[in-house]
């Protein structure tokens, strides 16, 4: 893996620190200003939620922050290392190492069963959770040999949380997990997260434009127009079961 | 411009390297379609014209000397339209600058005017002044291969005379398009020519003064050949006549209609092989790309554009994809045509040999490209626009990969999760991973084909020259001769061993079928010319009856045991009967063949040789050739390796350029299936494929999931392509075996190394070319994306 300069490293104790993320796509007049120095801290286990409406930015800083996308300037700190300038091989082994995701979309390969999805992540990484151990820890484990065509889309989306979990990832980043589903099956999708915030740990990025569902965060941040208007903290974290959108 | 019909075009554009893909392959079909139905109807056509403007005889009789009066006789035949008496001659030739002798056929011309039958075409020059007895024309294909000028001269040895001759003209004739020597099967231009010259000086050098030994017929339209054919002989039969005969048994004609009989299968099979092929590939392409296309087709229907209109939409983008593919296509069959004439045209001497297609040949050129464009595009557009526009504008169902064999799943399980994302890929679209493989195995069938040509060739020339033919010359007399001919020849310098040789031309009668071959005598247990079959053993010749070649038993429906009747068709023109021993399968000629004392008995000369066959040492070569140069009994010398080298010339520039043709298709085939196989599996994968980037596989980890797919369906093509290219090269060489040849198929296990490893390669390349989009692949855009 790729490895930047430790001296300097702003992060201490955080899991990402983040100095003046700027992102811009285009140049001159045609410029759009995607995120305009974003500084933000994300502390380990936090599962913290970005909220704003469509186009505000937080899916491109979710991208940024999880190796997809590279900031335009700014500084993306995850441990002592900085995204920005790594290249393009140890971004992947960033994302093979450390990222769990979760999409709108659920993303699983059709061709492969739920269990086989999961375990397509397992051959890379370093020390995974069993296929049917993760997919057990979702409420699938009735499902292994089921593929993706054969499930209900809250189904895909535990697959695809058991898929990120399986590799025991230092973060999970979620873009709109409950998006495509109703609230019944968007709460248990919720619930299976919450659950492996609290039982592994792992820091909890979660991008919605749902304020009820950002109840669920220890913090909330706030887009407008690529910047971050407020980050407030929850005073106590609601349950899943409590939402309702 | 309508905006659907701007659709269409930016559509094409935005589809482009899969439309040129289509474009070319289809473009080949019609290419091969144009080349060779082209090609056969120019041939076809520059015969008709050249016999006709020409006057190529429709009969002709040879004799041994009729007065020239008796050519009243003969025009005064009812049906007969004009005659020209003649008198041709073999002659031994010695060229300036060439070691070994060679021959040429000389024939009279007429004192007053040109010939009225079997005309010549003069190339340069002028006409030989009747009064000068040493003045010639030769015909062009001798003289280009020896690079002749006006005012060369040539020494001749004619009737035992040794006589010099000069060229004032360079001509070419209807009877003599393809020029062999009499007996020989290969034509060897610049060993073999014709000579025209004054009729006066060619009778005097025969001893034919006032007289004639072969008249050639031209006849009406009404007339009825075998009732002339009846009358000539009736006329001539006091002169030592060996009978009138008709076209087919002219040698040029014949060995023409050969020719064109394999053009023909050419003509037939070949654009069909291609065109299906095309229509494959485009079916494969645009059900792929309509399918790309079917929330669009929802979106036109929920507008309100009715079915018809939403189909007569994509049929269109088919119909233009078929214009483009007939315009190039025909461009590119027209310059493959034109390519091919001019090999034809160092073959065949036409005057002038000109490719043409006919408007028809083009017009079903483009009627088959739309025929295949459409019938490709139909079931994805009928499957589209059947679809309600919301079932249409929703995404598709996932695909269901659900159905498993409890082998598959069981083989899938011991597999990496990548590797079993190709294999269900394979397994759960079974059409479509079939047409690609059949797509790639029709390439790797071609290749196949392609590598088969050459190595029937090596192995005919290699039992022909190598194991049947073993001497360094033959030379053939003008006449029979006493066996005890072969003691002069012994002692001709250098010469090491020399072996009896005897050859008939008869026409073999038996079931109502008469075919006119040569009767060969051979040696038993010969050392130099000997009979070789396709299995490569030696024949023994029959001391009782005859040995028929296959395609010669076939055409006289014979078999062992049956009783032919041979007639001789020159000298006494005898007839006499045979049974036949056995059948054999030589690889050149279809020929009957005898022992050579029971073949001389039978013609009632025992004893008699026409041929001796001799090997000498090399070193003695120009001193042989010097004394061969001389000799007056000799009709011809047939030195064996230099018809070797000819053949070799001849087969190399006709299958080079053929191979040429299939190599290129080949690979535009092979390169079409795989690269739009491997777009298409992009495009549909690309949202996997980003999905796997993002979890964290590397670009090569996700290359091999889009390579190992095209990778699996190359592979699985190679058994597939293999038995199709071995099957249809059966087929074909046995379409192609015709009395001159019998083409054996010959396993070639270099040429299927070069086929399977070409076509591979094509695909790999198309692989390589599309996994580049795979660094491209866009993986926030993708996952913003639905299914």
């Amino acid at each position: 893996m790729h490895v930047t300069e430790n001296s300097g490293s702003p992060t201490g104790e955080l899991t990402y620190a983040l100095r003046k993320v700027c992102k811009r796509y285009g140049d001159g007049t045609a410029a759009v200003h995607a995120l305009r120095d974003v500084d933000l801290e994300v502390k380990p286990a936090e599962m913290l939620v970005l909220l704003g409406p469509s186009g505000s930015g937080k899916s491109t800083l979710l991208n940024i922050m999880g190796g997809l996308d590279r900031a335009t300037s700014g500084e993306v700190w995850f441990g002592n290392e900085n995204l920005a300038s790594m290249n393009d091989d140890a971004l992947t082994q960033y994302r093979r190492k450390r990222v769990g995701f979760i999409f709108q979309f659920y993303n699983l390969i059709p061709s492969l069963t739920a269990r086989e999805n999961v375990e397509l992540v397992n051959e890379i990484a370093d020390d995974p959770l069993p296929a049917a151990e993760a997919l057990e820890l979702v409420g699938l484990g009735g499902r292994l040999d089921h593929f993706p065509a054969q499930l209900s889309g809250g189904e895909q989306q535990r697959v695809a949380v058991a898929r990120a979990i399986a590799k025991r990832p230092a973060i999970m980043l979620c873009d709109e997990p409950t998006g495509a589903l109703d609230v019944r099956t968007g709460v248990r999708v919720l619930e299976a997260l919450v659950e492996v915030n609290q039982r592994f740990g792992s820091t909890m990025l979660l991008v919605t434009h749902n304020a009820d569902v950002a109840r669920l965060g220890d913090r909330v941040v706030r887009f407008l127009d690529g910047r971050i208007r407020s980050i407030e903290p929850n005073s106590r974290r609601a349950a899943p079961s409590d939402l309702e959108w | 411009m309508r905006v659907l019909d701007r659709k269409v075009l930016r559509d094409l554009w935005r589809m482009r390297i899969n439309v040129v893909a289509i474009v070319l392959v289809l473009g080949c079909g019609v290419a091969i379609l144009v080349m060779a139905v082209g090609m056969r109807g120019s041939l076809e056509r520059t015969r008709l014209n050249y016999y006709a403007a020409y006057k190529m005889a429709d009969l002709a009789v040879s004799l041994v000397r009729a007065p020239t009066s008796t050519a009243n006789a003969l025009a005064a035949i009812p049906g007969v339209s004009s005659v020209e008496t003649r008198v041709s001659g073999l002659a031994l030739l010695d060229l300036p600058g060439v070691r070994e002798p060679a021959s040429a056929h000389l024939v009279s011309l007429p004192r007053i005017g040109r010939p009225s039958v079997n005309d010549l075409s003069l190339a340069k020059g002028r006409w030989p002044d009747p009064d000068r007895a040493d003045e010639v024309l030769v015909n062009e294909a001798l003289a280009t291969a020896n690079g002749f000028q006006l005012g060369d001269e040539l020494a001749a040895t004619l009737h035992g005379q040794r006589h010099t001759l000069h060229i004032v003209g360079v001509a070419n004739s209807p009877e003599f398009v393809f020029v062999t020597a009499p007996g020989e099967i290969f034509p060897q231009q610049d060993r073999f020519g014709v000579l025209w010259m004054g009729e006066e000086a060619l009778a005097r050098a025969y001893d034919l003064e006032g007289a004639f030994n072969n008249a050639v017929f031209r006849l009406s339209p009404e007339a009825v050949p075998e009732r002339v054919k009846r009358a000539i002989d009736g006329v001539l039969a006091p002169y030592g006549s060996a009978g009138a005969y008709d076209r087919n048994r002219m040698p040029s004609d014949r060995f023409l209609t050969e020719e064109l009989g394999q053009l023909a299968t050419m003509a037939a099979f070949l654009p069909t092989f291609f065109i299906v092929i095309a229509a494959f590939l485009v079916n494969i392409s645009l059900t792929r790309i309509i399918a790309a296309e079917r929330s669009n087709i929802g979106l036109l229907k929920a507008f309100g554009y009715s079915d018809r209109t939403v189909a007569a939409h994509y049929a269109k983008g088919a119909l233009l994809m078929a214009v483009g593919a007939t315009a190039f296509g025909s461009v590119a069959g027209w310059l493959l045509g034109r390519m091919m004439a001019s090999v034809y045209q160092e073959y065949y001497r036409f005057p002038r040999l000109e490719f043409e297609a006919s408007a028809g040949v083009y017009a079903s050129a483009l009627g088959i490209a739309v025929a295949c464009a459409i019938a490709g595009s139909l079931t994805a557009v009928i499957a589209a626009v059947r679809l309600a526009p919301a079932a249409a504008l929703a995404p598709p169902p996932p695909t269901s990969f659900g159905s498993n064999s409890a082998m598959l799943r069981s083989f899938s399980s011991r597999l990496d999760a990548k590797s079993r994302i190709i294999l269900r890929r394979i397994v759960r679209f079974p059409r479509r991973s079939a047409t690609t493989v059949i797509g790639i195995s029709l390439a790797i069938a071609v290749l196949v084909l392609a590598g088969t040509f050459p190595a029937v060739m090596d192995r005919l020339m290699h039992v022909n020259f190598t194991e049947a033919n073993r001497q360094d010359v033959s030379l053939s007399f003008v006449d029979a001769r006493e066996i005890g001919v072969v003691h002069p020849v012994m002692n001709l310098p250098g010469v090491i061993l020399v072996e009896p040789g005897r050859a008939d031309r008869v026409i073999v009668h038996h079931a109502g079928k008469s075919v006119e071959e040569t009767l060969i005598g051979l040696l038993p247990d010969a050392r130099l010319s000997r009979l070789v079959d396709a299995r490569l053993e030696v024949v023994q010749p029959p001391v009782t009856g005859i040995a028929l070649a296959r395609a010669l038993a076939e055409k006289l429906n014979a078999s062992p045991g049956d009783l032919l009747e041979i007639e001789q068709t020159s000298g006494r023109r005898l007839i006499t009967h045979a049974r036949v021993a056995t059948i054999v399968d030589p690889m050149v000629g279809a020929s009957a063949y005898m022992e050579i004392d029971a073949l001389a008995r039978l013609m009632r000369e025992p004893g008699r040789i026409t041929s001796v066959n001799v090997r000498f040492d090399a070193a003695q070569y120009d001193r042989f050739n010097t004394a061969i140069k001389e000799a007056p009994a000799l009709a011809g010398a047939s030195f064996i390796n230099l018809a070797e080298r000819s053949m070799r010339e001849n087969f190399d520039r006709g299958v080079g350029v053929m191979n040429f043709i299939y190599l290129s298709f080949a690979s535009v085939m092979a390169g079409g299936v795989a690269f739009s196989a491997a777009r298409i599996t992009l495009a549909e994968q690309e949202r996997d494929l980003a999905t796997l980037r993002v979890l964290g596989f590397t670009r090569l980890e996700v290359s091999y999931v889009l390579v190992g797919e095209l990778a699996a369906l190359g592979l699985l093509a190679v058994v597939p392509g293999v038995i199709e290219g071995t099957l249809i090269g059966e087929w074909l060489m046995k379409l192609f075996s015709n009395d001159l040849y019998s083409f054996p198929y010959v396993f070639n296990a270099a040429g299927y190394a070069v086929a399977i490893g070409f076509a591979l390669g094509c695909v790999a390349t198309a692989a390589m070319l599309v996994r580049t989009g795979i660094d491209r692949l866009d993986m926030v855009g993708v996952l913003k994306a639905r299914d």
